[in-house]
């Protein structure tokens, strides 16, 4: 990875992007937070919804088409914006443990909203109003909830990833 | 009492040296406040598409409002406070960062925004709460939201590529330098530093 990483850094792209980085990291950084703040809130009133702590005048089918969609393309944006990132600045992110760690459960939020979205849009209005009366639902929603947090967290940490001590990479370069 | 002294005096606070000494806090306070400000953003953009009759539109705007607005309030708490906390750490040089003065204006100028259509526009509500497309002044008011937030975003991430060059080296008080307490940070260290400026 570190020779992969160090390989990225000195292709073209990455070389522009290091080259004008004064302004095009913070600025892509900008819109990934931006594109977060879409993606969380987003999760967050499927999850009230789930919850009945708000939209009860809505169906949840209601509540998923308002924003299942805006959740689906802000994570393509936090896609976009995140390989600038990665290609920007190759060691600063790909050797380090919060990087990976984050990947692995953005990967686990994406795949349990798709699931989630998918078998939604295949069952009739009943079986949607039964399931969210469902102990075992109402716990996946906040426990998603929880990876989205913890994906922001672990974003935040790449710039730190000395904290993870022995577990981070860049320890041992 | 001057207001270098007041700064100085927000620096030497025991809770501002002990986030300044821990390895962990200061991140900690960075990923609530970034968080916060998600669900601020996140929720306000849900209320200005629906003020700009592109999103939620078949819902009454006192609905939507009433669903979100609460939550915008208790992230804004969060974001308040954890910002104020960071700013603790290094007051003086915050203080005088024209990222940081900049950000306030925006943060300012997005609180008359709110007032203001409070005042005016939202007094009408009654007339035009179920309208899928809300008055001339509603999407004016959501524009300028939306434009502000996003401004404050961005001057929020700026603010980190630019504390630790705020001031010259040789300033009076004991000056607490972030860089040198988390060295290995890449963020805000390594980041794009002027080139004019030398790294301390």
């Amino acid at each position: 990875m570190n020779e992969f990483a160090l390989w990225l850094s000195q292709t073209y792209p990455s070389v522009l992007i290091q080259t004008h980085n004064s302004w095009m990291i913070p600025t892509i950084q900008s819109i990934h937070i931006a594109g977060i703040g879409i993606v969380l809130v987003s999760v967050f009133m499927m999850d009230l919804r789930i919850l009945g702590l708000a939209g009860r005048d809505q169906t949840l089918r209601q509540t998923t088409s308002r924003f299942g969609p805006w959740l689906m393309w802000a994570l393509v944006a936090l896609l976009v914006t995140g390989a600038l990132m990665v290609i920007g600045e190759p060691v600063r992110e790909l050797v380090t443990f919060s990087f990976w760690f984050k990947m692995v459960l953005v990967a686990v939020g994406t795949v349990i909203a798709a699931i989630f979205l998918r078998t939604l849009k295949r069952n009739d209005q009943r079986w949607e109003e039964a399931v969210t009366e469902r102990a075992s639902i109402k716990l996946m929603a906040v426990f998603t909830f929880l990876v989205w947090l913890a994906v922001i967290v672990l974003g935040r940490l790449i710039a730190y990833d000395h904290i993870w001590g022995a577990w981070s990479p860049a320890q041992r370069l | 009492m001057e207001i270098s002294a007041v700064l100085q005096s927000i620096e030497n606070t025991s809770i501002a040296s002990s986030i300044r000494d821990s390895l962990y806090l200061f991140p900690m306070l960075e990923s609530m406040h970034v968080i916060g400000l998600a669900i601020v953003f996140g929720t306000i953009a849900i209320m200005d598409l629906r003020l700009l009759g592109l999103a939620s539109v078949n819902r009454p705007f006192h609905k939507v409002a009433a669903d979100i607005l609460k939550w915008t309030w208790i992230a804004f708490i969060i974001t308040f406070l954890t910002g104020g906390l960071m700013f603790s750490t290094n007051a003086t040089a915050y203080f005088h960062n024209s990222v940081f003065q900049a950000k306030m204006a925006l943060l300012l100028l997005a609180g008359f925004n709110m007032g203001i259509f409070e005042l005016t526009t939202g007094r009408t509500l009654g007339k035009w709460d179920t309208s899928p497309s809300p008055p001339r002044a509603a999407k004016r008011a959501a524009v300028v939201s939306l434009t502000l937030w996003i401004g404050i975003i961005f001057l929020g991430r700026w603010i980190g590529f630019t504390t630790s060059h705020s001031q010259p080296k040789e300033d009076t008080a004991p000056q607490i330098n972030l860089d040198d307490l988390f060295p290995g940070a890449a963020d805000d260290s390594k980041a794009p530093a002027p080139p004019e400026t030398p790294k301390n």
